[in-house]
Formats: C-alpha cells, sequence, structure tokens
C-alpha cells in the first residue's frame, strides 16, 4: 500500500472491474473459438480423389467457404511465425548459421509457390492417407511459403539493430537467454515483426486461389473455400456468384485489417525504439475500444506475468560461474552433434539434388533448356515493362497523395489493402475482355501482372513522399524551384530508397503473378502467353517432373540473379548516396 | 580514514592487471585502445575515471566489469578471475539504456531479474530503490512519460536495486542538464556516504574534472592514444565538496596542468639549420592530426584575437562551452599549424596566427596550405600526388595506419581530406574513393614542391 502523497488526499484504490465491452470480448473470443472448430472440423473429412464433393455454387455457401478460407490463412501464419523467429533469431545469434540461413532464405524466396506446391501435393497426400488433411496441409504448407520468407528477414534485422547499450544492460544484469528473448529482443522487434506480419499476410492471400483449386501433378482438387468457388463460379459461367465472391473477399480483407492489424500496430506503438511520441501514430478505433477491456489487464496479472516469471526461474544465469571444464565438455559434445546433423543434412541434398540432375538430363535436351531459358527472358522483359510502366504511372499519383496528409491518411492504407486483394479471382473476367477485344495474351498478361503488384510502387512512393522533410520542401518554395526542377532536385532522389523497396517487392510477385497471368482460361477458352509463367503453369498441371524442376529452376535463377545484380545494387546505391539523415 | 589501510589489506573489489585492448576498425586496420593497464578500485571508495572523449576510459569500465574480453592481461574481481560478466557489479549508463516497454518499476525490476528470490521480497526490494532515488509515485510510469533526469533516476534505481558491491557510472551525467546533473550527484553522493544499501564503493568515468574533484576520493587520469593511465591523485577533502574552496581549485589545478603538459607538451624549440646542413622540410616527429574541422580552428583563432584576456586553456574550455579534451584537440590542431603557441596551460596567437586572423579568406588559405605542407603526416599524400594524378584513398590510409598505429586512420584520412580541402592542395572523389589534386591549384603544388 503506498502512502498518499499529500495527507490532505484521500488515497482511494480505483475498483476497475469487468464492463459491457470485456463482455463483447468474451463473446467474440468465444465465437472465434467455436468458428475454428466449426471450419476445422471440414478438414477431417474424407477425402477420395475420384469422388470428389462438387463446390456448391449457391451464394449462401459463401460465408462457409470464406470461414475456410480463413481459417488456412491464420494457420499458415502462425507457422509462418513461429518459422521466421526461430530462423531470424538463430540467425541473429549464431554467425556460422548466419551463412547457411540468409543466403538460404533468400534462394528460398525466389522459387514460386506453384513450386512448393507441386512439390509437397503428393507427400502430405501420403501423409494423410484418405483424408483431406492431407491436401488442407498442402495448400497451407503453400500459403506458408508465400507469406515466410519476409517475415524471417524482417526479423533477423531487427535483432541486429537493436541498440547497443540495451544489450549492455542485459547482460549486466545478467539475463538469461529466455529472459533476454522476453524482455529485450523480442519487444524490441514487435513493431517490425507486426508490420512484416501484415504485409505478408496481406501477400498470403494471392496464393489461396493458387493452393485451393489444386491442379497440378495431373490432380485435379478442389477445397472447400473462396478460392475454388471463385474458380467454378466462373467456369459455371455464374457472374453473380463470381461477384459476391469478391466482394466476400474483400469483405475478409477489411475484416482482418480492422479488427487484427491496425489494433496489433496501434498496440505495437508501446515498442518503438524511440523514446519520442511518433509524429502519426497508428490509431486504431478497434484498438481504442478494446482498451476498455479489464479482461486484458486482468488476464496480464493473474495468467501471464505469473507464467512468465516461473519461466524465468528454469535457466542458468548467462553468466558462467561453473567449473569450466564441464562446460567445455558439454560445448564440444553438442558442436558434435550439430556437425554430425549438418552432414546428414548436406547429404541428403547433395542426394537429393544429384538425383534431379539425373533425371533431367534423362529428359531434358540442351535445345529445350535453351527454350525454357528463352521464355524465362521474355518473362523478365514483362516484368520489367510493369515495373516501369507503373512506375511512370503511378510515380506523380503517389507524390501527389503523399503531399497531402489527409489524403494519405486514408489513401495508403486503401492502397495496402489493394496489394492485399488477390487480383487473380478476377483474371477470368479480364481475360474474358481479352478474348471479346481479341487482345494478344504476350501483351495482356502484362496488364494482368501489374493488377496485383503495381500497388506495392504506390504505397511505397506515398511513404517516401510522406518522408520528405519539411524543410527541404520549404527550402524548394524559396528558391522557386517548380516542376521538372522541383523534381529533379528534390522528389526523384528523396523517394529513391522507397521506390527501391516497391518496385523490387513488386518485382517479386510480378514473377509469382506471372504464372497465373499468362495461362489463364475463360469459360473453354485457354489463351497463353509465351512465357516461363505459363509454361511452368501447363507443365506442373501436367506433372513432368524433370520440366516442373528445369523450369522452376530456372525461374528462380532468374529472381536470384535479378536480386543480385539489380535490387541488391539499387539498395546500396540508395543506402549511399540518398539517405535523408 | 581507515578505508586506506582496509584498503590495502583486502582485495580490490575490482582489478585490471596489465590489460590491454585492440580493435578492428571499420576499413580492417587494428587499432590499439588500451596499453597496458593497471587499475584497482578498493574497497569503500569512490574512484574516478578522467579523461578526454576516445581515451579508453570506456574501454576501461567494459573489461572491469567484464562486458568486453580484454586482449591481453585480466581483469579480476575480490582476486579471482572474471569468467564472463561480474556478478557483483551493477552500471548506469549515460544513454539510460531503459526498457521503453516496460514501466519504471519493471524496469527496475530488471535489475533483479537473475536473483532468485520470492515475490514479496522482490517487492520490497523494488519499492525500496524506487523510494530511495525519489520516484516513488512514477511506478506505473513508461520512459517516454519521464525526464531525463528522472530517466536517469530509474537507471540508478535498477543498478543499486541488487545491492552491487560496486557501482559503476558510465559517463552518467554527460547526458543531463547542468541543474539536473548537480542534483542527482549530490543525492548519489549522499546515498554512498550513508551506506544505506551496502553502497561502499563506486567505480565511475567522466570528463567532467570538476565532477570529479566534486565526488571522487581517488581520481585517475586516463591520456589517449592508446589509452594509459597517467596522474594519480588522492581526494581527502570532507564532504561534501565546496567547489569554490581553495583546496578544491588546487586539486583541479594539478589536474589541468598534468593533463596540459601531457597532451600539449613544451618542447625546445626546434635548433635553427646549421650553414651547409640540409634543411628539413618538416618537422622531426611525425605528429598524430586532431580530429578537428577547419571551422573550429578558425574559430578558436578569432575568440583568441576578440579576447585577449583569455589565455588559460581552461577558461578558454568554459567559455566556448566544450570539454577540456575537445578544447584540448583544437587548440593543438592550432599548434601544429604553427598558429598557437601553448607555455603551460596558455594560448597565445604567435605572430603568425595574428596575420592569419587579419588576412582575407585568400590570404588565409595562403597560410593554411604553407602550413600544412610542413606537417609530415601530409607528406604521405602530397608526395603520391606529384607522383600520379590521383590516388586511392585506401592506399593513403594504410600509409597512414601503419606512421600512426595509435590513431584510427580512417579519421585520420577524413581530417586531412578536410584541411587540404581548404587549403586547396587536393580534393577528393567520394563516389570513386580517389584523391586528386584540384585543377587551378596545380601550380601552387608545383610551386611549394
Amino acid at each position: 500500500m503506498k502512502s498518499g502523497t499529500a495527507p490532505q488526499l484521500q488515497v482511494i484504490e480505483s475498483r476497475r472491474g469487468f464492463t459491457w465491452v470485456d463482455g463483447v470480448v468474451m463473446l467474440a473470443l468465444l465465437t472465434i473459438f467455436w468458428s475454428a472448430l466449426h471450419f476445422g472440423k471440414g478438414m477431417l473429412v474424407h477425402f477420395d480423389e475420384s469422388t470428389q464433393q462438387a463446390i456448391d455454387s449457391s451464394v449462401w455457401q459463401i460465408p462457409y467457404y470464406a470461414g475456410r478460407t480463413l481459417l488456412r490463412m491464420w494457420i499458415a501464419f502462425a507457422f509462418s511465425l513461429i518459422f521466421a523467429i526461430s530462423t531470424g533469431y538463430l540467425a541473429a545469434k549464431s554467425a556460422r548459421a548466419r551463412l547457411l540461413i540468409l543466403p538460404a532464405l533468400d534462394v528460398l524466396q525466389s522459387v514460386p509457390v506453384l513450386g512448393f506446391l507441386s512439390a509437397t501435393v503428393t507427400g502430405f497426400m501420403a501423409l494423410f492417407p484418405g483424408s483431406l488433411m492431407g491436401v488442407e496441409c498442402a495448400a497451407i504448407f503453400a500459403i506458408f511459403t508465400g507469406q515466410v520468407w519476409n517475415m524471417a528477414f524482417g526479423f533477423y534485422h531487427s535483432m541486429v539493430t537493436i541498440p547497443t547499450d540495451m544489450e549492455e544492460a542485459a547482460t549486466t544484469y545478467g539475463m538469461t537467454r529466455w529472459q533476454r528473448f522476453t524482455t529485450v529482443e523480442l519487444p524490441a522487434s514487435a513493431h517490425s515483426l507486426i508490420w512484416n506480419s501484415m504485409m505478408s499476410f496481406g501477400g498470403g492471400w494471392f496464393f489461396v486461389a493458387q493452393s485451393e483449386a489444386i491442379s497440378v501433378m495431373n490432380r485435379d482438387i478442389k477445397l472447400p473455400g473462396l478460392g475454388s468457388y471463385m474458380a467454378q463460379a466462373i467456369h459455371n459461367g455464374d457472374d453473380t456468384a463470381a461477384l459476391w465472391a469478391v466482394v466476400a473477399m474483400i469483405v475478409l480483407i477489411l475484416v482482418s485489417d480492422q479488427l487484427v492489424w491496425r489494433p496489433l500496430l496501434a498496440w505495437a506503438d508501446k515498442f518503438k525504439i524511440e523514446l519520442t511520441e511518433s509524429q502519426t501514430p497508428a490509431t486504431s478505433w478497434v484498438y481504442n475500444l478494446l482498451r476498455g477491456a479489464y479482461v486484458f489487464t486482468w488476464l496480464g496479472e493473474h495468467v501471464v506475468e505469473p507464467l512468465l516469471e516461473r519461466s524465468w526461474k528454469i535457466g542458468r544465469r548467462q553468466v558462467k560461474r561453473l567449473a569450466p571444464l564441464k562446460v567445455v565438455r558439454a560445448d564440444q559434445v553438442w558442436r558434435a552433434v550439430v556437425a554430425v546433423f549438418l552432414a546428414w543434412l548436406g547429404y541428403e541434398i547433395l542426394s537429393g539434388a544429384v538425383g534431379a540432375a539425373e533425371e533431367l538430363r534423362g529428359a531434358l535436351s540442351w535445345a529445350l533448356f535453351g527454350h525454357i531459358a528463352w521464355l524465362g527472358f521474355l518473362t523478365m522483359l514483362r516484368v520489367v515493362a510493369m515495373t516501369v510502366v507503373a512506375t511512370l504511372v503511378w510515380t506523380p499519383v503517389g507524390v501527389w497523395i503523399g503531399f497531402q496528409p489527409r489524403v494519405a491518411r486514408f489513401a495508403q492504407p486503401l492502397a495496402q489493402i489493394g496489394a492485399s486483394f488477390p487480383v487473380n479471382m478476377t483474371f477470368p473476367l479480364v481475360v474474358g475482355w481479352f478474348v471479346a477485344a481479341n487482345i494478344s495474351m504476350n501483351w495482356g498478361s502484362i496488364l494482368l501482372i501489374a493488377m496485383g503488384t503495381q500497388w506495392y510502387i504506390l504505397f511505397n512512393v506515398i511513404a517516401g513522399a510522406m518522408a520528405i522533410p519539411n524543410d527541404l520542401k520549404e527550402a524548394a518554395t524559396v528558391y522557386g524551384l517548380r516542376n521538372w526542377n522541383l523534381w529533379r532536385t528534390l522528389i526523384l532522389p528523396a523517394i529513391f530508397p522507397f521506390w527501391v523497396t516497391g518496385a523490387c517487392t513488386a518485382a517479386g510477385g510480378a514473377w509469382n503473378a506471372s504464372i497465373v497471368a499468362e495461362f489463364a482460361t475463360w469459360g473453354n477458352t485457354t489463351l497463353k502467353a509465351d512465357g516461363l509463367g505459363a509454361y511452368i503453369a501447363s507443365v506442373t498441371r501436367s506433372g513432368e517432373t524433370p520440366l516442373i524442376i528445369a523450369s522452376i529452376a530456372v525461374m528462380s535463377l532468374f529472381v536470384v540473379l535479378m536480386n543480385k545484380f539489380i535490387w541488391r545494387r539499387l539498395y546500396a546505391f540508395a543506402e549511399r548516396r540518398f539517405r535523408l539523415d | 580514514m581507515n578505508t586506506a589501510i582496509e584498503a590495502q589489506v583486502a582485495p580490490a573489489v575490482a582489478e585490471l592487471c596489465a590489460v590491454s585492448k585492440s580493435y578492428t576498425t571499420a576499413g580492417g586496420h587494428e587499432l590499439k585502445v588500451l596499453e597496458n593497464i593497471d587499475l584497482a578500485v578498493h574497497q569503500g571508495e569512490l574512484l574516478a575515471l578522467l579523461g578526454q572523449s576516445g581515451s579508453g576510459k570506456s574501454t576501461i569500465l567494459r573489461c572491469l566489469t567484464g562486458l568486453v574480453k580484454p586482449t591481453s592481461g585480466r581483469a579480476q574481481s575480490r582476486g579471482k578471475m572474471l569468467a564472463g560478466m561480474n556478478p557483483d557489479v551493477s552500471i548506469v549508463f549515460q544513454t539510460f539504456a531503459l526498457y521503453p516497454w516496460l514501466t519504471v518499476e519493471q524496469n527496475v525490476a530488471v535489475g533483479l531479474m537473475s536473483r532468485r528470490m520470492n515475490r514479496a521480497q522482490r517487492q520490497e526490494a523494488i519499492d525500496h530503490a524506487i523510494d530511495l532515488i525519489g520516484l516513488g509515485n512514477y511506478h506505473a510510469a513508461f520512459p517516454r512519460e519521464l525526464s531525463g533526469g528522472m530517466r536517469q533516476r530509474v537507471g540508478i534505481a535498477r543498478a543499486l536495486v541488487s545491492q552491487p558491491k560496486l557501482l559503476c557510472l558510465d559517463e552518467a551525467f554527460s547526458a543531463l542538464d547542468v541543474l539536473t546533473a548537480e542534483n542527482l550527484r549530490q543525492e548519489l553522493i549522499s546515498l554512498w556516504r550513508s551506506k544505506e544499501n551496502g553502497l561502499s564503493s563506486i567505480f565511475m568515468v567522466t570528463h567532467n574534472i570538476e565532477e570529479a574533484v566534486e565526488m571522487a576520493t581517488r581520481i585517475v587520469v586516463v591520456f589517449p592514444r592508446p589509452g594509459r593511465l597517467g596522474l594519480v591523485l588522492e581526494n581527502p577533502l570532507p564532504y561534501p565538496r565546496d567547489t569554490k574552496s581553495a583546496e578544491f581549485q588546487r586539486l583541479v589545478g594539478i589536474i589541468h596542468e598534468s593533463i596540459t603538459t601531457m597532451t600539449l607538451p613544451d618542447l625546445p624549440p626546434e635548433a635553427p639549420p646549421a650553414a651547409g646542413q640540409p634543411v628539413s622540410r618538416g618537422r622531426s616527429r611525425m605528429e598524430s592530426i586532431p580530429f578537428v574541422p577547419v571551422a573550429q580552428i578558425l574559430g578558436l583563432l578569432e575568440i583568441l584575437s576578440d579576447s585577449p584576456e583569455l589565455i588559460n586553456i581552461y577558461d578558454i574550455s568554459d567559455e566556448i562551452g566544450k570539454e577540456f579534451g575537445e578544447t584540448i584537440s583544437i587548440v593543438k590542431a592550432a599548434e601544429i599549424l604553427d598558429l598557437v603557441d601553448t607555455p603551460k596551460q596558455d594560448v597565445d596567437l604567435t605572430a603568425l596566427g595574428r596575420r592569419f586572423v587579419a588576412a582575407d579568406r585568400d590570404g588565409r588559405r595562403k597560410i593554411f596550405a604553407e602550413q600544412v605542407f610542413k606537417l609530415r603526416i601530409f607528406h604521405i599524400i602530397i608526395a603520391l600526388l606529384n607522383e600520379y594524378e590521383e590516388i586511392d584513398a585506401g592506399r593513403i590510409v594504410k600509409d597512414i595506419a601503419s606512421a600512426l598505429p595509435y590513431d584510427n586512420p580512417e579519421k585520420t584520412f577524413e581530417t586531412m581530406i578536410a584541411w587540404g580541402r581548404y587549403a586547396g592542395l587536393m580534393d577528393f572523389n567520394a563516389k570513386t574513393r580517389m584523391v586528386f589534386v584540384p585543377k587551378d591549384e596545380d601550380a601552387d603544388v608545383d610551386a611549394q614542391g
């Protein structure tokens, strides 16, 4: 009991109790729990490939399918989070691990999701024979691979940029590894982790359609979900159903954004390292509402804190006070174990690679390989074209929006949501227009690719324009800089680093998009473009493994090379010349 | 006081024996930061380590506490060698190092994280520490709601809550304004003297001479490049100490003299050239360049010329509001350019210095160029420039590293380029990392070369 500050003031302990808000929260939590069970039930049904249940095209089924899709997204996200934190932590703490992990993440990031899907669908189905769970796992894994890489990089980056004095304080006060992780490292990375999660989760929507209507390896399986519902509706030519599906998708995205991500971002302000109030703190009406809920404070006091404190008691102090000899032996044993494991892993990977190479050599000729490479080059031209056109179109718009704070405040989140929306759902409609207007897919696919990825350029340019310091703008006004001079001297250099981020993300997404953009169906017509995306789509459909491996390897190679020679260089250039600090 | 006798009998609370520390700079060069340091903190004393920025004093603190492992030599705690962090030590950091997502209470609780206690004892210790430093009503506040002084109080509470045998302060008051700093100093001294918390020994690192004399029972001065110990001064003045008293000022004077003797030595004037002997162009020893921008040298000369009553270097330091280490650097820069003289603790404009101040922009540039040309370290660049049109920066940095092993070669290079640019002797292309002679100065270099 603290004594009152002054005898004149009566210290009355404020009785904070449960209010109606808590009732709403409990109800919401119960609903979430019930829905998870309800939708999850559907994952465990018996499944036979030959007698699949058709997707019900009735509009009233949409909420159910939306729920299934949402459940899949969240399960995949949970795995992504765990994986990202583990790999990021390992890479940050151990230099040897870093040497392995970072390049591995780089390469994995460049493999298109469809590649992962075709590689794993048979495996997962064999894991759960006779049950839909196998296919669900494959779909969840596909979504996982669409979400995780960026999060892993982001977590690693935030781990290595923790201020030195905070780390030293943790060492000084003898924190164990777990204590350090829960008290310093995780909170310091919280803001960046939540932001990256939001972006990655949004990016995952794109792969929903690909992962639910699995037409790989000569199989044609439709998982109950919004993506396959949409595909079915298009196939039936049912425009109303298709439209309702699109609406449902938008609702799902908006709901996720408002009820989950914005509140989390507003809460994450607490973890920002700068010790001053940020200029534009994230606001969320849901967060403001939830702050009134006592249940979270109660949970914090009575559940979270005791658990955390008990967990801190386990584990040694990080200061070694034991006899040096014992420690060295344990360390050596551990090192030996890790070495053996790595050797085994390396052997497995090598033998797998050698086996694949053997298969390839059998099935491929140099001519075919050259053809694949040529197709890759064509797709690369499309990616570049998309980036260039999107930059030319959206940079002026983005800059104009960025300079008007009031417009920017709602336009930027809108562009972020636009980036999340899986436009591949609407591809069939656009393709229908292509067919009607007799537009060649070689050009039309560029438009399709752009539809999904140009938003990354837009909202990064907006962010860049918003970040231009006021005094630079004022100096430009004073010295009469206008039009081209203003752009050349101030605006373009200032937004350059942001543009690089946006263009790099857009280009990366474009490669994945090319697989669905270059090979699209409308009713009975199939439009194909000359490109690597179309090639990959057709060989995964027919299941010719050596060709799949070859074409995916080529695409990954293109992405990795583009990253290394274009985006890395641009990043370094932007860092060197255009930093505004 | 018996502490001096006690101290000689009991093993030191924390000790460094023949410690040296080297770092690798960003460019890959090895820099020796500490050279053969022998330092002991005894029970019951308040030891102040005094030195300018870059003298290695923070490194000494980190070696002493076990945060950093010395390259050679050993760190000991009560006679036993340290294996990792010293568990009886707490540190208060210059930048506070509070966690923004934890309340004051939780931040203080961090100090007890490594101890096994039950909840009640822990809460009592935390409450006691918070009350001790006067933040009794701020338990639930977050650091961003607090002022700098209050944040440092939280840092001190966190350090004291575990009742450490040795409290270390790493420039704990440097980031605070003068009044708050003074207030905190006095509070800390009374805390230490009351021996309330079992707090018996304090080790503090500072660049503020007055602060050291005000607080410490023993003062050790560190000289930079490489870091080595110089003066050791016992301070027997009784607390509370009056900064205006004669005794206080006497101690300050001793320290001042020691520092200026070491950093701005009065060497005999160079012998006049004998007839028939070749004239050496530069000075006989390689001077290390203080990392001082030209503008600050010019500013110093202006101030000296405007205020002829400003003579003593420590008065100048007060006048321009910089810590003594920085002032000494600026004065040294002006001195190696022969623009000022530094007899004892004074700073006088030389005749050349007066001419410099009176000259116009071009005249100043000429004088500056002439003087820079005489510095032996610049011969490295100038000789190469005479041979080649442009030189790669990396090569020059390597040459500097071998010529001046205790200085940071990249920083020396940057300062040399800055001076060279002002003098018009050279220019640097940051994109290509090449040093070259600016076109219209070609004639000058030829004339002097």
